[in-house]
């Protein structure tokens, strides 16, 4: 009964729009996004993979405060490295631009590789080159020391990474199709991974996306991380309260007006 | 005016579909914007050669068996599938990400390596790992695309082996077939076309070699023994660790004897399409 009730209060209302920005319009128009991200998991954990195995995890992020962190990741992870830096600072702007970020990793490329001595890792005729690198005994490799002098604690096994591949493949395809934007990251990867999402993976890649007017991660213009739209807005709080002080009228008693053409001028 | 009817013009349409298919490929997202993806459709007579490969392949490994089984018997009843074959550069890095998870502090390290290394492995390798991701979402949208035209489809690293051992897109450093059609359900998976090629003892004792712990019986005296018949204590069976010689012996022969010999016949044939593609 208590079902039925709840079906006969079916009713409601849902203004959506993108301004302001975090506002509860917003907020709505966001859990669309939000929805997508969920349609789009499940479309990676169904992708095809090498034998069937399941090896994709995913974490869906959502938030004002969740995505700040991720984008000053993505710019603490810029400056390590030269051929980072400028790539990474204008993806970091994406990241604030996103409505949720979803990340995908695998499971086992570091730890349960795939034994089919594909190759694939190292070019050679079996698994040696991933097992020679690793901790392990008798093949069942040891990754409880979780420290790494490298971003991404390599080998792996690339038929792993591979099935990788085929989940951020399938997340994709299901945001082309359900028209939200969407693009996956490196940067946004490594981002996650260090902050402890898909904590059992040894390699992730970031996805966000966004359901807005303009596409966050197309087109964006020279020293994207000085120049974007948080930035201009904030310029335009700068220069304009300054624009306005600068000279003043009581608007009660007298406004400006412009000047009317003389006759002449006719 | 016209009438269509049968399923002639749609094994003909596949081709078409095919088309479209490879124009998913090329549209793929890639993470780096820097890897080289080429991808070409076979069907007919050429995919005799590719047959032929797959055959002694599957001697060794079974999913190849049945990848070859079921292709050739479609291929004989006049109902050919077609097959696109997705190839990537994938062997040299030119991010200098230096990310680590090739294994090397750096790219110049690893393209040093793979310099020496290149295309020793049965499928290629070695690799930059950002960039098999950048080919494996390409390979992924080509199998989504292939769901959205409703036609049956598996991607099968036995045909990449098959096409790249043969000098199919001789400049790609890995390559995968995508095998499509013909116009029924389920011909890759369920497979119908291998009904009665298989017994039930011989599916059993894949799966008891498969899947031991399934039939390991008490393992508290420590060298259990095994469930592998209805009477499975009269007389007790166990299992044994071991190289096998006559395993390793066939492997070999298969790899470096039988797929030379059959690729010898059909190289240059095969080689000389791209060159004549390149004039």
């Amino acid at each position: 009964m208590k079902k039925y009730t709840e079906d006969l209060d079916f009713q409601g209302e849902e203004y959506i729009s993108d301004w302001p920005s975090w506002s509860p319009q917003d907020i709505r128009r966001k859990k669309c996004a939000l929805e997508s991200a969920r349609l789009m998991v499940d479309a990676a954990m169904t992708a095809p993979c090498a034998g069937g195995v399941p090896s994709i995890e995913a974490h869906i992020v959502y938030g004002q405060e969740e995505l700040e962190a991720v984008a000053r990741k993505v710019e603490e992870i810029a400056h390590t490295q030269e051929s980072w830096k400028e790539p990474f600072l204008y993806e970091a702007v994406m990241v604030r631009d996103s409505d949720v970020i979803i990340f995908l990793g695998n499971t086992r490329c570091h730890e349960t590789p795939l034994d089919a001595g594909c190759g694939l890792c190292g070019g050679t005729l079996d698994c040696g080159y991933f097992y020679e690198q690793k901790t392990q005994k008798y093949g069942l490799v040891d990754i409880t020391d979780r420290s790494s002098k490298r971003m991404i604690d390599g080998p792996l096994c690339t038929a792993r990474v591979g099935d990788l591949g085929y989940a951020v493949g399938s997340a994709l395809w299901t945001a082309a199709t359900l028209m939200v934007d969407a693009r996956p990251f490196a940067s946004m990867g490594m981002a996650g991974q260090k902050m402890g999402y898909c904590p059992k993976s040894g390699m992730v890649v970031g996805v966000p996306l966004a359901a807005k007017a303009k596409n966050p991660y197309v087109d964006v213009n020279v020293d994207y991380h000085l120049i974007n739209m948080d930035k201009v807005l904030d310029n335009t709080r700068k220069i304009y309260q300054t624009a306005r002080i600068i000279r003043g009228f009581d608007y009660r008693k007298w406004i400006p007006k412009p000047k009317k053409p003389d006759e002449e001028d006719v | 005016m016209g009438h269509l009817i049968g399923k002639e013009y749609c094994l003909d349409h596949l081709v078409d579909v095919a088309k479209s298919i490879v124009l998913a490929i090329h549209k793929a997202p890639q993470i780096t914007g820097k890897t080289k993806i080429e991808a070409e459709i076979i069907w007919g007579e050429d995919l005799e050669p590719i047959i032929e490969v797959m055959g002694p392949v599957g001697k060794v490994m079974r999913y190849v068996q049945w990848d070859y089984e079921t292709i050739k018997k479609c291929y004989e009843k006049g109902e050919s599938p077609v097959i696109i074959n997705i190839g990537a550069k994938v062997s040299k890095s030119n991010l200098n990400w230096n990310c680590g998870a090739c294994g090397h502090d750096t790219c110049k390290e690893f393209n040093a390596y793979s310099k020496d290394y290149k295309g020793g492995g049965q499928m290629g390798g070695p690799s930059c790992n950002w960039k098999i991701l950048d080919w494996t979402m390409a390979c992924d949208w080509a199998c989504a695309s292939a769901w959205q035209h409703r036609v049956d489809n598996r991607i099968m690293g036995s045909l990449g082996f098959a096409m790249r051992a043969l000098g199919f897109l001789p400049d790609m450093d890995v390559n995968i077939g995508l095998a499509l059609g013909p116009p029924r359900d389920m011909v890759y998976y369920n497979r119908e076309e291998m009904h009665k090629s298989m017994s039930y003892e011989m599916d059993k004792q894949d799966i008891v070699n498969c899947v031991p712990t399934m039939f390991t019986a008490f393992p508290g005296g420590g060298t259990p023994m095994y469930k592998t018949k209805d009477y499975w204590w009269a007389p007790p069976e166990f299992m044994g660790i071991g190289y096998s010689e006559e395993a390793m012996e066939l492997y070999q022969q298969v790899l470096f004897e039988e797929v030379p010999e059959i690729v010898a016949k059909h190289a240059d044939k095969i080689e000389a399409r791209y060159k004549n593609k390149k004039k």
